[in-house]
């Protein structure tokens, strides 16, 4: 994966290889420092969750690729980064022994990035904690961050504070394309755990708070066979809105048809999903473009305005058809660890963390992020890390709130 | 089994401080956690292994016990702050229980039946605990007094704790082993009919065995909490769990106690260096490569490694003493004494009494209406030809059927109702007319099975169970194995297995189908034998002949009705019976 070290012709190495003689004879006390410091992914690269991990691994590689030319770690001499990446498989067993790998076998690893599954970053991190290596994560669950852990930093909303984010937002969103308030919305979706703890905070007065009236509550158990019935109640009562949270693809897919057909498709009721599955390139595929328009998606992290060469460049060096939230903050996590070092000038995994702990950016980094500022609060999560909401239009998710940070204009009907 | 279980308990102990003492020098924390989840996936094949290898009935479920005693330590610990030391020991109550709940109602399912409801649990299981909100549990670092907690700095403990539960599973699985706990179940697992009918009490033992192994399965889930620190229901409720614990133990050895502990210590590492090694380079390779070394053990092995070593090394022993010493096939055969009822005391004594009994399958009346008595001492031949409901009868009478209507008065007590074992325990011994040997048994431990009902003491029922074999003139063969027997040897094991039992009637099955003339007369010896000592014997045969000579009575039944009783002489001059057999062309042959 290291394809850039190999890159390096013969007669670069033999010159590299004459400097370092030079310098250790030179500077003996040059010796300490290390020429490449090991940067960690642990991520799903096999199982059912692996193409999530290959997007991971393709945004933290270009990050690597990218800082090593453009001079690498300038307060070490330019030391260059190393990504050493493991598999956490398909299991919170192999996630944990991933994590025990890395922190056995690379004592001098200084942090990492992982792990996409909660399930599986609440798993490494016990290990990481230990060892006091920092891990950067976009995963959602609260308790990642709820467990007085010292050494992971979550970048991303949580899941508690999305669903509290996620209403004012869609009302926000509303306004500003039609100019009015939202005043009725349904619930479409299944009863496994996420949508559930999704919605209960609105389904507990979260709604009702906003002046927002609940006119249909479909909740189905997956899977589904027919979505007829579901859609016909939507057409006839016409709410303003549709909070769409199947978890399986063909239901989504079963529902999106049948609005289709029913003409409620393409934007004419906004859709509001959650999750960045919603955004994978995979659904062009699978459920088809046509289906997808209009559909608008709440997620943790997305390009934005001022991303537009880091994008160009992402599809053009992995022919990714764009640059999904995994890529995203892999992308910048490095960046976090290259500032942490910069800051440090050693590579030590207390001083690495230490430097993440305190650090407060609104530059650099912090560009990859929304809310544009990298600054952790004690208990790990990032300040004013927001919600994203992003909408399929032309076969591609673009982000559309928050308004100042956009890409494109939502679709939402006016009446 | 009759060995005691001291010496390997000792051998168990010998590899436990060797593979303690290689943890001891290793450094990399990495290794002590893969020496910590071996021992953690071979205590699970063991417990799988005292249930399913054994008794045979497959579980895809031991997820359900493993996710159980995870869940108990963790929620033990989270809402209450309970140590998983005192979690563990709670955990597996729970286990054991849930075994119970789990098998009464499963049991009543066979086969693949069984295996696919067990499959069940687990993934209901899962969904529960998702909805109950226990999606992601961790278990919370205390870093004040970890060690209360199970919570260590040093890996090592961890493989010191899983190394004595591992020590601990495998004394208890040899125990089982060596005992008639598991020749119960072994017997269950090859005939469970059979073993029924000599006086196993197959629900009870399935029961034991179930929740034995529930309470195994669920310490070593709630230690694999402590040790992974988060529980989410896949992976402990997951299919992964289940499977785990079945390949481990097929890829070692199904039935035995070192089986699950070489496929662990085997598979573990290998998965984890293949997910290490290619993980990151071609991701999902590992899976593949995992999956083929499976296959191709399993068409080398298909018992597995530890048999297959076991075989492979008996094979060696063989070739060096010069081959062939051990069998001596060639039976020996008992003078054929002189069969007769001449010299038999037969009592006016009724023991059993047969009044009215009836059972139909659909229109067919298979049995209808039979009464009749049973005088001790007595050989009494119930004869009829093919189809006459002869063995539906004997079915009806040791309670694999149950009757539509009559009873069964065995001294004074209505037998109907009573399942096959409960019968056997009253005195009431039956061989079959299909020999239903546990053909991977020795005839030793076939037999034994049978005197387990008579003696309670392991070591005084091998000794009936010898005296059975002694009677039948089989001595020389115990410690062949069933499966290699011939037609005779086995239904003389059958009887000696229904003899163990010191049964005060026999209900004997066809005992004479397909044997040669001279085994015919053997058999014929021997059963006048047991009734000269006083054995009540009922007997089942089509051929005439023999039981003419050999039976006191006679009871002939025609298309599920009594045609007649009596005594022999004058029943072989009955028309009716002369017609039933041979049809009424032969009438008048038969009258000259």
């Amino acid at each position: 994966m290291m394809q850039f070290t190999r890159q390096v012709g013969m007669g670069r190495n033999v010159a590299a290889a004459l400097v370092a003689v030079g310098l250790a004879i030179a500077a003996p006390a040059a010796l300490g420092q290390a020429r490449e410091v090991k940067v960690g992914l642990i991520a799903p690269l096999s199982g059912p969750w692996a193409r999530q991990g290959e997007l991971m691994l393709k945004g933290a590689q270009m990050a690597i690729e990218d800082i090593n030319n453009g001079g690498g770690i300038k307060s070490m001499q330019g030391a260059k980064l190393r990504l050493v990446t493991a598999d956490a498989g398909d299991s919170t067993e192999k996630a944990k022994n991933a994590a025990q790998r890395f922190v056995a076998s690379e004592p001098d690893m200084i942090g990492a990035t992982g792990s996409w599954l909660s399930s599986f970053t609440l798993a490494v991190t016990e290990v990481t904690e230990r060892a006091e290596m920092s891990i950067l994560t976009l995963s959602y669950s609260d308790q990642i961050t709820a467990r007085g852990f010292k050494y992971v930093f979550q970048t991303s909303p949580t899941a508690g504070a999305q669903s509290v984010g996620a209403m004012p937002a869609i009302v926000e969103l509303g306004r500003a394309a039609t100019g009015q308030q939202l005043r009725t919305i349904a619930i479409v979706g299944d009863n496994t755990a996420s949508p559930v703890s999704f919605l209960k905070p609105m389904r507990e007065g979260g709604l009702e708070k906003m002046g927002i009236k609940l006119t249909v509550d479909e909740i189905f158990t997956p899977p589904l066979s027919d979505a007829t019935s579901m859609v016909q109640k939507v057409r006839s009562i016409r709410p303003e809105a549709v909070l769409f949270v199947p978890t399986n693809t063909s239901d989504s897919k079963l529902i999106l048809e049948k609005m289709n057909e029913m003409g409620l498709g393409r934007g004419r009721i906004p859709m509001i999903g959650n999750g960045a599955p919603l955004g994978m390139p995979e659904l062009l595929k699978s459920v088809g473009k046509d289906l997808m328009e209009g559909m608008l998606v709440i997620v943790a992290n997305w390009t934005q305005k001022g991303q537009e060469k880091l994008i160009a460049d992402f599809k053009k060096r992995t022919g990714e058809p764009w640059m999904t939230q995994d890529s995203l903050s892999s992308y910048g996590d490095m960046w976090i660890f290259k500032e942490a070092l910069e800051k440090t000038g050693v590579a030590d995994r207390k001083k690495i963390a230490d430097a993440i702990r305190t650090m407060d950016t609104k530059s650099g980094p912090a560009n990859f992020y929304p809310g544009g500022r990298i600054k952790f609060n004690d208990d790990g999560r990032r300040a004013g890390a927001g919600i994203m909401i992003i909408q399929w239009q032309n076969g591609e998710p673009v982000t559309v709130y928050p308004t100042d940070i956009a890409l494109a204009k939502p679709i939402w009907p006016k009446k | 089994m009759q060995r005691t279980i001291g010496r390997d308990v000792g051998l168990i102990i010998i590899v436990a401080i060797v593979y303690l003492a290689a943890s001891m020098l290793i450094e990399n924390q990495y290794y002590q956690l893969m020496l910590t989840l071996v021992p953690v996936w071979a205590i699970l094949g063991i417990s799988w292994n005292v249930f399913s290898g054994y008794s045979g009935l497959v579980s895809f479920g031991h997820a359900s016990f493993f996710g159980l005693g995870a869940y108990t330590v963790t929620l033990l610990m989270v809402k209450l702050n309970v140590s998983p030391w005192f979690g563990i020991p709670v955990g597996m109550v729970v286990g054991g229980l849930a075994g119970a709940l789990i098998g009464w109602p499963t049991f009543r399912l066979r086969g693949h039946y069984f295996a696919l409801a067990m499959l069940a649990y687990p993934l209901a299981l899962l969904y529960i605990f998702e909805w109950a909100g226990y999606q992601e549990v961790s278990l919370p670092m205390k870093r004040e007094s970890p060690a209360a907690f199970m919570q260590f700095k040093d890996y090592r403990w961890y493989v010191g704790i899983a190394l004595a539960m591992l020590v601990v599973a495998m004394a208890i699985s040899l125990k089982i082993e060596r005992s008639r706990f598991g020749l119960s179940l072994l017997a269950i697992k090859q005939n469970e009919p059979a073993a029924e009918a000599a006086g196993i009490n197959t629900l009870a033992w399935k029961m034991r065995a179930i929740m034995v192994s529930g309470a195994i399965a669920a310490a070593v889930g709630g230690f694999y909490a402590v040790v992974l620190l988060i529980v989410t229901p896949p992976s402990v409720f997951g299919m992964l769990t289940s499977a785990q614990a079945l390949i481990v133990t097929l890829f070692g050895g199904v039935a035995t106690v070192w089986g699950p502990v070489i496929g662990a210590a085997i598979l573990i590492p290998l998965a984890e260096i293949l997910h290490a090694e290619l993980g990151d380079k071609i991701p999902g390779i590992q899976g593949v490569v995992f999956g083929l070394a499976i296959v191709l053990v399993i068409l080398l092995a298909p018992e597995g490694i530890v048999p297959h070593i076991r075989e492979a090394l008996r094979k060696r022993r063989e070739a060096a003493l010069g081959g062939g010493a051990t069998s001596v096939t060639a039976s020996v055969l008992m003078e054929p004494a002189m069969a007769g009822h001449a010299n038999r005391t037969v009592s006016t004594e009724v023991v059993l009494k047969v009044e009215g009994i009836s059972r139909a399958f659909g229109g067919l009346k298979a049995v209808e209406d039979v009464s009749f008595d049973v005088h001790k001492g007595e050989v009494l031949g119930i004869i009829g030809p093919n189809g006459a409901g002869k063995t539906t009868l004997f079915n009806l009478l040791n309670g694999f059927l149950p009757p539509h209507a009559g009873r069964v008065m065995w001294r004074n007590e209505n037998l109907i109702g009573l399942r096959p074992n409960e019968i056997c325990r009253r005195g009431i011994g039956r061989t079959f007319q299909v020999v239903r040997p546990f053909a991977r048994m020795t005839v030793l431990q076939n037999v034994v099975v049978g005197a387990f009902v008579a003696e309670g003491d392991d070591d005084k029922a091998i000794a009936l169970a010898i005296e059975a074999l002694a009677r039948v003139g089989m001595s020389e063969r115990v410690t062949a194995l069933a499966g290699g027997l011939t037609n005779a040897e086995l239904r003389l094991m059958e009887l000696a297995r229904a003899l163990a039992s010191r049964p005060q009637l026999l209900l004997l099955d066809e005992t004479l189908a397909g044997l040669g003339s001279q085994e015919v007369e053997r058999m014929l010896a021997v059963i006048d034998g047991l009734a000269k000592n006083g054995s009540t014997i009922v007997i089942i045969e089509h051929t005439m002949q023999a039981m003419v000579r050999l039976a006191d009575r006679f009871v002939v039944l025609d298309h599920g009705r009594m045609l007649a009783q009596g005594k022999p002489e004058a029943v072989t001059k009955d028309p009716a019976v002369i017609e039933a057999y041979l049809g009424k062309r032969w009438m008048k042959h038969a009258q000259h």
